[in-house]
This record gives C-alpha cells, structure tokens and sequence, in this order.
C-alpha cells in the first residue's frame, strides 16, 4: 500500500501550468527523489505535499487519507526547509521540541525524544546554543532532528544540502541517506543536483516543464533513459551528442555525421528509420582512446571508431577527461581515460565507441534504440 | 471561512482608516460650515461659506506667515542638503585630523535631548540681539546630525574609482562631490529633503521661544498664537487657519506619500 | 596640517564650528546656567546650588514628572498594541495596500499643532465629536479635558494616533525580516495562529519593540505643544509637562537659570529611564 499517492496533480499559476498531471505512488518507507532544474516544479510538488501550496486539480493521499484540502498542521508531515527554518530566537532545545510542546506531548516524552534525535545527530552538546551560534551543517542537523521528533508519516526535504560547501555536502548526503535507511520513514527529497539523486534515491522523478520526464532507479536512468532530457541530465560527466542520420550499407547500418561513421548493432537500430534525423548520444564513460601508434595492434573494427584531435586534457586525479574535436565540424566530444596513458593536446587520437552502450534519439527526444 | 476572515479585516481596516482620516475630513468641512452648524457631524455643510477664512485672513498675517514658513524651510533643508553632504563626503571619503572625533561627536549629539540646549541657545540668540530674526529661526538649523549620518552612509558605498578618476582628471573635491557624488544620491538626498523639510515645517517650540513679532512668525506657530489668544472667536475660524497650514502638507503628501513614508520613517529608525 | 588633508579639513571646518557654537557650548552653557540666576535683562548672579535645591522641593515640577510618566503609562503600550495590530492587518497581499498605510501615516506627517487644536475640538466637552457620537449611542458625555482624571489620558490616546502610523512602519519592516521558511515550519509543526503570535511573531519583534518603547517614551517626556494649546497645563496642573514648566520658566518668568536647571534635570531623568527600559528589557529576553 502506497504511503503518498499524487492522483492527477495539477498546479497552475494564474496562465501558466507549473506542475502538469503528476500521477505517482511513493511506497512506505521509499527515499523518492524530485530531480530537475529550475521551474520543473519539484519544489511546488513538494509544497503541495506540506500543504503549503494549494494543488489545483486532482488528490494527495498520505496513507490512504485525502489530504488536499487540510491545513499544513492537521497533514502529519515534516519539513526540512533550504534555509532551515530555524526559529533564530530559540535554543537548539527548544527548536526541538516546539512541535511537539504545540501538540500537548508530555514532558518526559518531549525530553525522551529530544535526546534521541540529538544523539543521533550529535547534537547533544549543541542543546543550548542558539541557531546564530551554529555553523551551516549543524544547522541543518538540527532541522532534521526537528522533523524527527515528530515521528511524521512523511519527511520533505527541499534542497536540504544546497547552502553548504561541497565537501559537507558529500558528508551530508550519506548521513542522510543512512538516517532515512534506519528510520524507515516515507521521503520525498527534491534536489537539483543528479548526483545526490543518484546516490540517495530509491527511486529518482526527473521533472522538466512541470511535467514527468521519467521514474525509475538509479541504474535505470542511468542505462536506460527513455528522453534526450534524461540522457544528458542523469550521469556525470554528462552524455556526448551528435546529430546525424542512418543509412543502410549491405545489411549493416551505419550512423552518419560530419567525419563520423559508426556500424551500429541491429539490436539498437530496430526502431530507427534510415535517412531520418537522428540523434546519438554516447556517455564519455563508453568512449575509450587509443593511439595512432597502436593503431597497427588494432583493437577494433576502424567502422566503430571516432578519429578526432585533442584539444584538452582535464586531468581530474582518478579518471581524467578527454576534449578533442571530431574531423570536419561535427562537434567536440569527451571521452574518459584512465590516467595511465594520456594524450597530449594537439594529437590526433583514435577512439574506441562501444556500440553497444549507444543510445539513438529521434527528433522528439524520445529514446529508440532500447 | 477564508471569506468571512477577508471580511472582517477589510471591515477593520475601513473602520480604523476612518478614525485617521475622518477627523481631518470633518476639520476641512467645518472651515465652511456657519458657526451654528459647526459642532455637527455632517460633512457637507448646508450653507457652505467662506467667512471663516476671511475673517481667519484678516485677523491675523497669515499669508505672511505662509511664505515665512515656506523661506526658512526650504532654506533650513538646502544648507542641510547642501552643507551636510560636504560635511558627509569629507567625513566619508577624505581624511583629516579629528575625523574620528568628529565622527563620535555627531553620534553623540543625536542621542541629547533638545530639551537641554534650547535655554542657553535662548540666551545666546537674546545676547546676539537675533530675536524675530529669520537667523534665529535657521541658524540652529543649518546642520542636522541624521541627515549627516545617512548621507555619510550612503557615500560611503559609492566606488573609490569614480573619485579616483575625477581627481587624476583634474577635478576638486567640491566638484566631485556635486557632479558625480549627487546625481547618484537622488533617493537619499530626497529622504534627507523631505525629513528636515517636514520638520521645519512643523517645528513650533523654538518660534515660540525666539519669535514675538507676527510679522515674522512660522506658519504653525501663527496658528498657536492665534488659536490660544482668542483671535479666533470660533470654531470655524481656528480649524480655518490650521487648514492653511494642513493643505500644502496633505496636497504634497497624497503625491508622495510613498517618499514621505520611506523618509520619515528611515529617518526615525536610523535616529 | 598636510596638503592631504586639507580639502577634508575645509569642508568638515563649518560642520565642527556649528557643533563647538550650537552643541558644545550649550550643553557646556547649560550646566553652568545651573548655578546662576539671570533674567536676560539684567546681569547674571551667581545662585550656588539654590536652583537645584529649589528644584527638588519644588511641587510643579515633580507634579510634572508624574504627569509624565501617567502618559506614558497609557502611551506605551496603547502605541504598541495599535501599531503592532495594524502591522498585523497589513502584512498581507492587500487590495490598496498603499492606500492603507499612507492612511495610518498621515497624522505623523501634519503638524504637532494642528492636531492638537483638531483635537481640542474633537474632546470638547459641549460641541466635541466625540461627546456628540457618546450621546449618539447613548452614553452620557465625558468632560475630556476639564476632568483631572480624563485630561492627561485624553492627551495620550491622541498623541498615541498621531503616531502609530510611524510605529506601523518600524513593525512592518520588522516582520519582513521574520523568514518565509520559519513561518512555514512553525505552521508544519502544528502551530495556530495564536501560537504563530506568540512563538514567533512577537519573539522575533523583540527589537523593533524596544525601538518603538524607547522612541515613545523619549517623545512622552518632550510632550509640549499638546498640553500648550489643548489645557495650558491644567485641569489642576494634570497635564502639565516637563518641557511645558521649562518654557514658562524662561519665557514667562525669565528665571533663565532654574529653566536650564530644569533642562538638565529632564535630559537626566530621560537617560535614566531610557537606560532602565534597556536594561530590562534585555532581561525579559533572556527569559
């Protein structure tokens, strides 16, 4: 049974539609991430959810219950703001424990659970400091361990990890992840970043325009995304692309750019139509360089290869990255190389596609090749 | 539930913007109604008359005492304006000796009541023999503490480049500041005119102190005198006198009230 | 003094003389004026501490002080309640939001005199408006400003609506710095409106409360041209003020000595309860 149900969830704005027919189910205990830029309307899905937007047409459900119409306070949710939302006159302590004092909990309970969220937080030494005393990450603890005690039917994170550095940022989003896996509790957690979708979600929505691009796990959207969109949004570094077209050639067929020819396997070209526009996307993860001095050990067919220049090398420590330029104007690519053997800038390369990690788009955007 | 909310607020709202507006609305109708029908709580008078002000006018100088208000007011905010942003601009962004002190010094004036420098300013404009001068009504005035702080706040912001560059070009600093400094000043420059426009314009304690000629007093103060001496006889024809005053304010204030607001308003909190 | 400095020199110079002429010196002045006896007229004579003395004996002038802080009493917190109500109303997506606020603010900006003789007319006893509106519902009329018990309050329910339009701002301004996110948290956390009031609206105001009590409290003990034109002081001395006594004491009785005596004593007595008010004020918030 589904802890949140969005049945035909629409949203408007006086004429402009920001969140179009959202129809989803996040199962209990499920870490859902809301992934898309800005204006792709997760963060109003989100509000909807806290009832701090109104939802124009269709329902919400939290477990089973239709929640739409009710106020915030009667939907047994919490909410983890960007900001925080720390109240800036109160103690740690008391930031707390306000939602639970609001709704008449006894002392002793007030005073068990407080002391659970901080110990698992590490924030018992931070009791009776006041939020302006606190550093960012200590901050943001405190407004999960707020949302904690509440022992809610739903956690709302909106872009909890935005305001801090990328190195606590890292830090964070693995606590946050275990805190979720051992609370069990149901969250819906938007984001901008595909990288803390990816590592946290359970299941990621890739929104753009309002509207549902595509749902799925991780690996999922990684090895099979089902839109151009998706593609080139989920996975770092991000997809390469190139506009061309098919043509058959004695049963084999064969994806044709400016200075690219690249035979490509049946299997991902069975949806295709020859001489149509196209477009193929590689991840530079699937393209490997090799030498011109090599080139006599070859490794592979030369029809399943890129010959191109470098035009910079981006050495990033484990795995570096490849620029070079593709023969007559098609485009610059990336490939990934390992640090072992690298090319220098200005040399002519020959790259290896895997043809079987190619993805085809049509002029939609939407994905034909798998 | 929503709607009976919105409702009742804009119902409270009108009833409370009523207590403000009203008493004014009843002082303008009353300066037309006949003495008999004055007390009434009608807004259009029956008989609709324009004694009041007649008799309002030739009992006591009050045009005199309009363009009096109107001379020391404006000339009280350009010497603030004008002699307050050199002040500023050098305590800004030139150095000298003292500035520190200077600094201190202006701070701690704002925080001295008037209350205790207004006998021995008395005395020092009896001394000077300045009674019913317009000097006694200004000098006091040509400086002004807060309006010196906020400019000194704001030019304290503007880039070191504009100023770097007029000085390499040749310019003095009293150029810089009128042709570079005060174009780009405007919204503060209108918060410090219309706060210390405002305020000269009300001020009424010290004409009262350093004033006895009628020829030479403020336009609030005429009003005082003439309402508590007995010169005005009746209702009508105080609240008539008190319009003359009232008028040029609201009239100036319902175009610009958003000016005023910002102004006294800032003004006070920064004060 | 180097080349440098001098153009900064030049255009502070005029600044610093005002201040040694109209800021310095009198203050300077005004101590000294403690210890004389001078009627402008006259040469000054020395008075030792006779002024003080006489002060602190003095009826009117603690009669005065204790008007005063009846007014303020009745002042204080009416200004806060009203300008902080108001502010409430108007922190809102309002139709004619504008027209509202400039609504409230227009009895600042008019002149202390003008409303206090609008108002003299308003509480008079036989033909006032409001007495006329009393009789209207069926209430018998009230003798505003000839009743020792009605005058000083009349005085400081009126001076409260000439300036809580001020005071609405300052509120105003304060509640925009309250963060979206904190009151959508507190709303989450399950908070009612009132709750809303008392958790985190009025705790997060604290400032601009102390602001609007020290500010009306400063402009309470300078009351002057109210009590001028609405009751010359009476009934019964009741609405006497400070500033008042000090004006007839050198204007009217030219004793420009005990005047000043009587200035130094107000600046005193305003720096002591300004003071105090902070100070406990600062108290209350560590509660």
């Amino acid at each position: 049974m589904p802890s949140v149900t969005f049945e035909h969830v629409r949203k408007t704005f006086g004429d402009a539609t920001v969140v179009e027919d959202f129809d989803l189910g996040v199962a209990d205990g499920e870490l859902l991430v809301l992934v898309g830029g800005s204006g792709s309307g997760k963060s109003t899905i989100l509000r909807m959810v806290a009832g701090l937007e109104e939802v124009t047409s269709g329902t919400i459900r939290i477990d089973q219950r239709d929640v739409t119409a009710l106020l915030p306070r009667e939907r047994d949710v919490a909410m983890v703001f960007q900001d925080y939302g720390l109240y800036p006159h109160m103690t740690v302590r008391e930031n707390l424990s306000l939602g639970l004092r609001l709704r008449k909990i006894p002392a002793q309970e007030i005073s068990r659970r407080v002391t659970w969220a901080a110990e698992m937080l590490g924030l018992e030494a931070l009791l009776d400091r006041k939020p302006k005393q606190l550093s960012g990450g200590q901050r943001q603890r405190v407004a999960m361990g707020r949302a904690m005690v509440r022992e809610p039917k739903v956690f709302l994170f909106d872009e909890p990890l935005s305001n801090l550095d990328a190195g606590l940022r890292a830090q964070m989003r693995i606590e946050i992840g275990g805190l979720q896996r051992r609370l069990n509790t149901t969250t819906i957690y938007v984001t901008h970043d595909q990288v803390e979708a990816m590592t946290l979600g359970d299941r990621i929505v890739v929104l753009a325009d309002g509207r549902i691009q595509q749902v799925g796990r991780p690996i999922d959207l990684y090895r099979a995304p089902i839109n151009r969109f998706v593609a080139g949004f989920i996975g770092t570094p991000p997809m390469n692309f190139v506009e061309g077209g098919l043509r058959g050639d004695n049963g084999q067929v064969i994806f044709i750019a400016e200075g690219i020819s690249i035979r490509l396997p049946s299997a991902k070209t069975a949806k295709a139509t020859v001489a149509e526009p196209l477009t193929l996307g590689i991840r530079p993860e699937d393209l490997r360089v090799e030498f011109r001095e090599d080139a006599s050990g070859a490794t592979g067919p030369p029809d399943e290869a890129l010959t191109g220049r470098v035009v910079l090398v981006e050495r990033l420590g484990g795995t570096s990255h490849v620029h070079f330029d593709l023969g007559a104007g098609s485009g610059r690519m990336m490939a990934s190389a390992s640090n072992d053997h690298l090319p220098e800038v200005g040399e002519a390369i020959t790259v290896r596609v895997l043809t079987d990690r190619i993805h085809l788009f049509g002029t939609d955007g939407s994905a034909i090749s798998n | 539930m929503k709607l009976l909310r919105r409702i009742a607020l804009y119902t409270g709202l009108a009833i409370a913007a009523i207590t403000f507006i009203y008493p004014f609305l009843w002082m303008a109708s009353s300066t037309f109604k006949l003495p008999a029908e004055v007390g009434s709580l009608a807004l259009i008078p029956h008989d609709p008359t324009l004694d009041n002000y007649r008799t309002m006018w030739a009992r006591a100088p009050f045009g005199r005492a309009l363009l009096n208000s109107t001379f020391v007011a404006t000339t009280i905010t350009l010497t603030v304006l004008v002699f307050g942003s050199m002040t500023a601009y050098a305590m800004a962004r030139l150095n000298f000796r003292g500035r520190p002190l200077l600094n201190a010094a202006t701070m701690a004036v704002l925080m001295v009541p008037g209350q205790l420098t207004l006998i021995p300013l008395y005395t020092l404009i009896v001394q000077l023999g300045l009674i019913d001068t317009y000097t006694a009504l200004i000098l006091p005035y040509l400086f002004n503490a807060t309006a010196i702080l906020m400019l000194r706040q704001f030019f304290l912001q503007i880039p070191q480049s504009l100023i770097d560059s007029a000085r390499m070009d040749g310019m003095s600093e009293l150029r810089i500041l009128f042709t570079i400094f005060w174009p780009l000043s405007k919204p503060v420059l209108s918060i410090v005119a219309i706060f210390t426009f405002m305020g000269a314009w009300n001020e009424v304690l010290w004409p009262l102190l350093v004033v006895r000629d009628q020829q030479v007093m403020t336009l609030p103060q005429l009003l005082t005198v003439f309402a508590l001496g007995g010169g005005a006889g009746t209702v009508g024809v105080s609240l008539a006198s008190a319009m003359v005053l009232v008028v040029p304010v609201v009239v100036a204030y319902m175009f610009l009230q958003r000016n005023f607001i910002e102004s006294m308003a800032g003004s006070g909190i920064k004060g | 003094m180097r080349a440098e400095q001098k153009p900064g020199s030049l255009m502070a110079a005029p600044y610093a003389a005002y201040l040694l002429v109209f800021a310095v010196y009198p203050i300077a002045f005004a101590l000294v004026l403690v210890f004389l006896q001078w009627d402008l007229v006259t040469a000054p004579s020395f008075a030792g501490t006779d002024n003080v003395r006489l002060l602190l004996h003095d009826g009117r002038f603690w009669r005065a002080v204790i008007n005063i802080f009846v007014f303020l009493t009745i002042h204080v917190p009416l200004q806060i309640v009203t300008a902080l109500a108001l502010a409430l109303a108007l922190n809102r997506p309002l139709a004619g939001r504008s027209f509202w606020r400039a609504a409230f603010f227009l009895p600042v900006v008019i002149s202390g005199a003008v409303v206090a003789i609008l108002w003299s007319n308003l509480y008079a006893t036989d033909v006032g408006l409001i007495n006329k509106l009393l009789v209207k519902i069926g209430l018998s009329p009230v003798p505003w400003l000839t009743d020792p018990r009605t005058a000083m309050p009349a005085i400081a329910v009126m001076v409260t609506w000439k300036n809580v339009g001020f005071y609405v701002i300052i509120y105003l301004a304060g509640l925009q710095y309250i963060p979206k996110s904190c009151q959508e948290a507190i709303e989450i956390e399950g908070a009612s409106a009132w709750q809303r009031f008392r958790y985190l609206t009025l705790p997060s105001l604290l400032p601009q409360t102390i602001l609007v009590v020290t500010l009306s409290t400063i402009n309470g003990f300078q009351l002057f041209i109210e009590p001028y034109v609405m009751t010359g002081g009476g009934p019964l001395r009741r609405t006497y003020s400070v500033v008042l006594y000090l004006y007839n004491n050198a204007f009217a009785y030219q004793k420009m000595g005990y005047a000043a005596t009587i200035g130094v004593a107000l600046a005193l007595i305003i720096g002591i309860v300004v003071f105090t008010q902070r100070r406990l004020i600062g108290k209350a918030e560590a509660l």
